[in-house]
């Protein structure tokens, strides 16, 4: 038969059993006072009254008294958490009716009258009828009876039978399933932690199944009770499975725990273990506490939580460790051996300290310990931690200050990694605490919010293991990224302690935590000894770590002015490249909500850009940011001396928010005084579709012409072919756009030869150019007036025309490269032929010397993107071509 | 009633959001999603890897109003959520035959 669990099935009958209306009566009470008084032997009580209502109902029962006089008794044995006295308001009881050789005919007559009642005063009841063998054979079959076996206790009837089965089951488990039962409670945690995870970590934990919960705490009694049958939890240390203090601190963990269990239990009104978001909130405030400086109840609550339940999950551990080690041990017992420091061991497998005495005299020893641990991935022994523990206070100012102690410490972080862990460790046995004292305002610091699944202490050594794993080689193509970014690092010591120290701001509740942080890193990286530029960089990392993300997400990333403004924070290539992979491990660190292909490609698109930025290193460079903040002041300057004489100046603030809106490129190129022009044609431009101004300079013939206007698809092309109409040689230009669809272009033009009507000629060109933004084939008829061949003046070989395509340097544009020779209409030839094709001309740079020229053109398809598709590129290039004229050489001719 | 949907930019979702509270709509559902239209996807080149982001990530909103209203929303969201380029998005307008509060069973507009 097997065990089975009930839910009430039976309709509400009144309930009839006398037993049973009394131990209804009995749990009642128990609750009331319990959830007034809280008792801590709850559990206990709970269990004796459940008790009390089999012995009960087995004396009355005509049945039961029937099969003891027939020769075949029956004994009622507990199971399970009822097994071990451990019953909470909500949980399953578990019995089994026990029988010696046979089943008689009246078991189930037998079942009827002492569990149905229970099931009617809606106890979640499970039963088994079994014989003393069919137990025995089932506990090697099933893990889950071979515990309950394990926690099996006699309640009431034969005790005989009862010894039976016990003295039996002993005797085989200690012949012959010692190995096979230690296994199998070994293999049960690992699936056990894969289905609920790790409570320590979790923000909803389960208090039961998850690591660190209650079965972490059974497993341990189970495995004592398979080495020495222990009957209590006292025995624990009675037997030497844990020490005093170990046991003092599990009893208060276990209680705690249980505590929030019955809680919970009954504020859910049903079995409950997992604690979601919904119920923290309530058991803080029955649990008295309140909001603190700041810190809400609810965190100091999980808190509390997590550090019991680390707690119990170290000692799960470490006894997991005993099992396993145990079994391979066996061979090496004894044997000592040596590691690279004089002092520590290696005994069976685990790092040990020689002898306790020296440890005061050489207290570094208490760091090397886990240089070594990380070094050979070998764990500290059970008694090597204990030492740790109870020698962390030894850990002074002047040990932190030391170099060497430093660089260990540098050591275990290099080498912490996921699957082993040497950093937790380090934490649970206090001497993280002790080597950076600040880290202790966040150990088990709770973030009440569903993004963060992990308190913040254990969210930050995430956050060093992830980038630990960066070392090794993946087949994902993004974590190939990774790993090769992590490879060209130099000095990764930095993005280590970076990685460590970039929530350590979370200690205090107010906001800011990054500015905070970076203050605090500060004071740990000097006292660490580190050099200016390691302190500066590692401040850098804590205090701009979320810089990275916040723009991926809250800005137009496909604008290059995004990269520029990071380029130009962040400055060098390498500081990118840590700050990226910091900003990638703390967001996986973080949970599945900050982490997925969706945050994930943004950023990685951000980090390419602004790479390229920064590589180019033109628009983003510590001088390049020097020069446009000294423009940016001349401008103001500039302004003010306007102001002092009245009209046409700009209210300050506003003149500056203007500027900060301008491209780096324009600013990097255009000086103050243009752009004060720039700004006031900008202001007047209101409605129109152009304006534009004309200077002339004193010392040239060379006229510039500014042109503002909206930006449409082809304003560009048409101004060149204007002047072009107009016989107007233009010499340079310069395409920007300001801010708001607003096309900024600047010609320098050769002025018309006939000088007597100047403006006349100007106000045409004016017109005619309105006349070609209205009709798109106005300038059609200019086409057939370009030359069809040149010669070049200059008496060198002739270089036939040539277009590159460039879609590398920039992340934003592609850029055609022309060279060709000088001719009238040059540039109305190739800016037509782009506007065709549907290109957008966003940055035009041209130059001609003598008459060689280089036109360059930072161009976007009108989907915005660069053009990818290498076969519009052909195109583009071949349209460019057929557009110039054919050079040819002037020898050439002499020679035909 | 009609129910919109909008693709929009991701980083133009608190402009959207703001301009759709100020003309008095409170609810509404956003997902994280990818995807490519016009705007096609683009690739990064580091060290001469390539990287390409085929599916751009976008984020969705989902709002049901009345069908008075469809206009006034979908014009807010298409003015904040504006840079005049194109990968601004798209809007779409279903038509929805009835909704149902959960807890209290009331169904059509007065369950909006």
């Amino acid at each position: 038969m097997v065990l089975m669990a009930a839910d009430s099935p039976m309709i509400k009958s009144q309930i009839q059993n006398e037993s049973a209306a009394a131990l209804i009566l009995k749990r009642a009470s128990l609750i009331q006072q319990y959830v007034t008084r809280r008792e801590t032997d709850f559990i206990e009580s709970l269990t004796r009254i459940i008790d009390e209502y089999f012995q009960d109902a087995f004396a009355k029962s005509k049945i039961a008294q029937e099969m003891t006089a027939s020769g075949n008794p029956v004994a009622l044995v507990a199971l399970g958490g009822y097994g071990r006295g451990e019953q909470c308001v909500h949980s399953d009881v578990d019995i089994l009716i026990l029988f010696e050789k046979k089943l008689p005919k009246g078991a189930d007559a037998l079942v009827k009258e002492l569990v149905y009642p229970l099931w009617d005063a809606r106890f979640e009841t499970g039963y088994a009828v079994r014989t003393v063998k069919e137990c025995l054979t089932m506990a090697w079959e099933q893990f889950d009876i071979l515990t309950t076996m394990l926690d099996a206790r006699f309640i009431c009837g034969g005790s005989h039978i009862y010894s039976l089965l016990m003295e039996k089951f002993r005797n085989r488990l200690s012949k012959k399933h010692i190995q096979t039962s230690l296994n199998r409670l070994i293999d049960q945690s690992q699936k056990r932690y894969t289905d609920y995870g790790d409570s320590t970590y979790l923000l909803e934990p389960n208090l039961k199944s998850g690591h660190g919960g209650l079965r972490d705490y059974h497993t341990i009694i189970w495995y004592a009770r398979i080495m020495a049958d222990i009957k209590c939890r006292k025995d624990l240390e009675r037997y030497g499975f844990l020490s005093h203090d170990e046991f003092k601190t599990l009893e208060s963990s276990l209680a705690f725990i249980w505590d929030i269990r019955n809680m919970l239990h009954y504020i859910a009104g049903r079995k409950c273990d997992q604690l979601h978001f919904e119920h923290q909130v309530e058991l803080a405030k029955l649990f008295g506490l309140k909001d603190k400086d700041g810190h809400k109840a609810v965190e100091s609550f999980m808190g509390e939580l997590h550090s019991k339940m680390d707690f119990i999950k170290q000692i799960n551990l470490m006894i997991t460790e005993d099992i396993q080690l145990s079994k391979k041990a066996r061979l090496f017992s004894g044997i000592k051996r040596a590691t690279n420091y004089k002092g520590i061991i290696i005994r069976e497998r685990r790092l040990e300290f020689d002898t306790v005495e020296i440890i005061p005299n050489q207290p570094d020893l208490l760091l090397k310990i886990f240089v070594e641990s990380g070094r050979l991935k070998k764990p500290l022994s059970i008694d090597a931690r204990r030492i740790v523990g109870e020698f962390a206070y030894l850990v002074d100012d002047k040990l932190r200050r030391d170099t060497v102690n430093v660089e260990m410490f540098e050591q275990i972080l290099s080498n912490s990694l996921w699957e082993f862990n040497v950093l937790n460790v380090m934490l649970s046995t206090g001497l993280l605490v002790r080597f950076i004292p600040e880290f202790s305002r966040i150990v088990n610091k709770i973030q009440y919010n569903q993004y963060h699944l992990f308190p913040v202490d254990k969210h930050s050594i995430r956050c060093v293991q992830i980038i630990n794993s960066f070392k090794e080689k993946e087949k994902d193509e993004s974590n190939q990224l990774y790993a090769g970014i992590y490879k060209e690092l130099r000095n990764r010591r930095t993005l280590l302690m970076g990685a460590l120290l970039h929530d350590i701001g979370k200690g205090d509740p107010a906001d800011e935590h990054s500015e905070r942080g970076a203050n605090i890193t500060r004071t740990i990286m000097a006292r660490s000894g580190y050099t200016a530029s390691d302190i500066e960089e590692t401040v850098f990392l804590v205090r701009n770590h979320l810089f990275l993300m916040k723009i991926a997400t809250r800005r137009d990333i496909s604008d290059e002015q995004t990269a520029v403004f990071c380029a130009s924070k962040i400055e060098k290539i390498p500081l990118l490249k840590k700050l990226y992979l910091l900003t990638v491990a703390d967001s996986i660190a973080t949970g599945p909500k900050a982490w997925n292909g969706w945050t994930e490609a943004l950023l990685r698109d951000l980090f390419l850009k602004v790479m390229g930025v920064l590589k180019n290193r033109e628009l983003a460079t510590r001088k390049a940011s020097k020069t446009i903040q000294r423009k940016k002041d001349e401008v103001v300057a500039l302004n003010q001396a306007i102001s002092m004489d009245s009209s046409g100046s700009w209210e300050e603030s506003l003149l500056i928010k203007e500027l900060d809106c301008m491209s780096h490129r324009y600013l990097l190129y255009v000086s103050a005084s243009e752009i004060m022009t720039h700004l006031s044609l900008y202001r007047r431009l209101e409605k129109r579709d152009f304006l534009w101004t004309i200077t002339s300079h004193d010392d040239s013939y060379i006229r510039t012409i500014t042109v503002c206007g909206k930006d449409k698809p082809g304003f560009y092309s048409k101004l060149a072919g204007v002047f072009f109409l107009n016989g107007l040689n233009i010499v340079g230009s310069q395409a920007y756009s300001l801010g708001n669809n607003t096309a900024l272009d600047i010609f320098k033009v050769m002025p018309p030869t006939d000088r007597i009507f100047e403006n006349e000629k100007w106000n045409k060109a004016e017109k005619e150019f309105q006349q070609a933004l209205n009709d798109d084939a106005f300038l059609e008829r200019l086409i057939d007036k370009l030359p069809r061949s040149i010669t070049p003046k200059s008496g060198q070989m002739p270089i036939p025309n040539k277009v590159r395509i460039d879609n590398e340097t920039s992340s934003f544009f592609t850029i055609i490269e022309v060279f060709t020779y000088d001719f009238p209409g040059l540039l109305f030839a190739i800016t037509n032929v782009l506007y065709k094709l549907g290109l957008d001309v966003r940055v035009a740079m041209v130059a001609t010397k003598i008459d060689q020229v280089v036109d360059i053109f930072y161009v976007k398809a009108v989907d915005n993107g660069k053009i990818d598709d290498p076969a519009m590129g052909e195109e583009i290039k071949n349209s460019i071509l057929k557009a110039l004229p054919s050079v040819s050489s002037p020898y050439q001719m002499e020679n035909v | 009633m009609k129910k919109i949907e909008a693709i929009i930019k991701p980083f133009k979702l608190d402009d959207v959001k703001e301009a759709l509270n100020e003309i008095g709509i409170q609810g509404m559902t956003i997902t994280e999603v990818k995807g490519y239209g016009r705007q096609k996807g683009h690739k990064e080149i580091y060290r001469g890897a390539e990287y390409v982001v085929d599916f751009v990530p976008k984020i969705k909103i989902e709002i049901i109003v009345k069908k008075e209203r469809a206009e006034d929303v979908v014009s807010t969201i298409c003015k904040a959520s504006n840079t005049g380029k194109i990968g601004d998005g798209k809007i779409f307008v279903l038509p929805v035959d009835e909704v149902v509060r959960v807890r209290t069973g009331e169904r059509g507009s007065d369950a909006l």
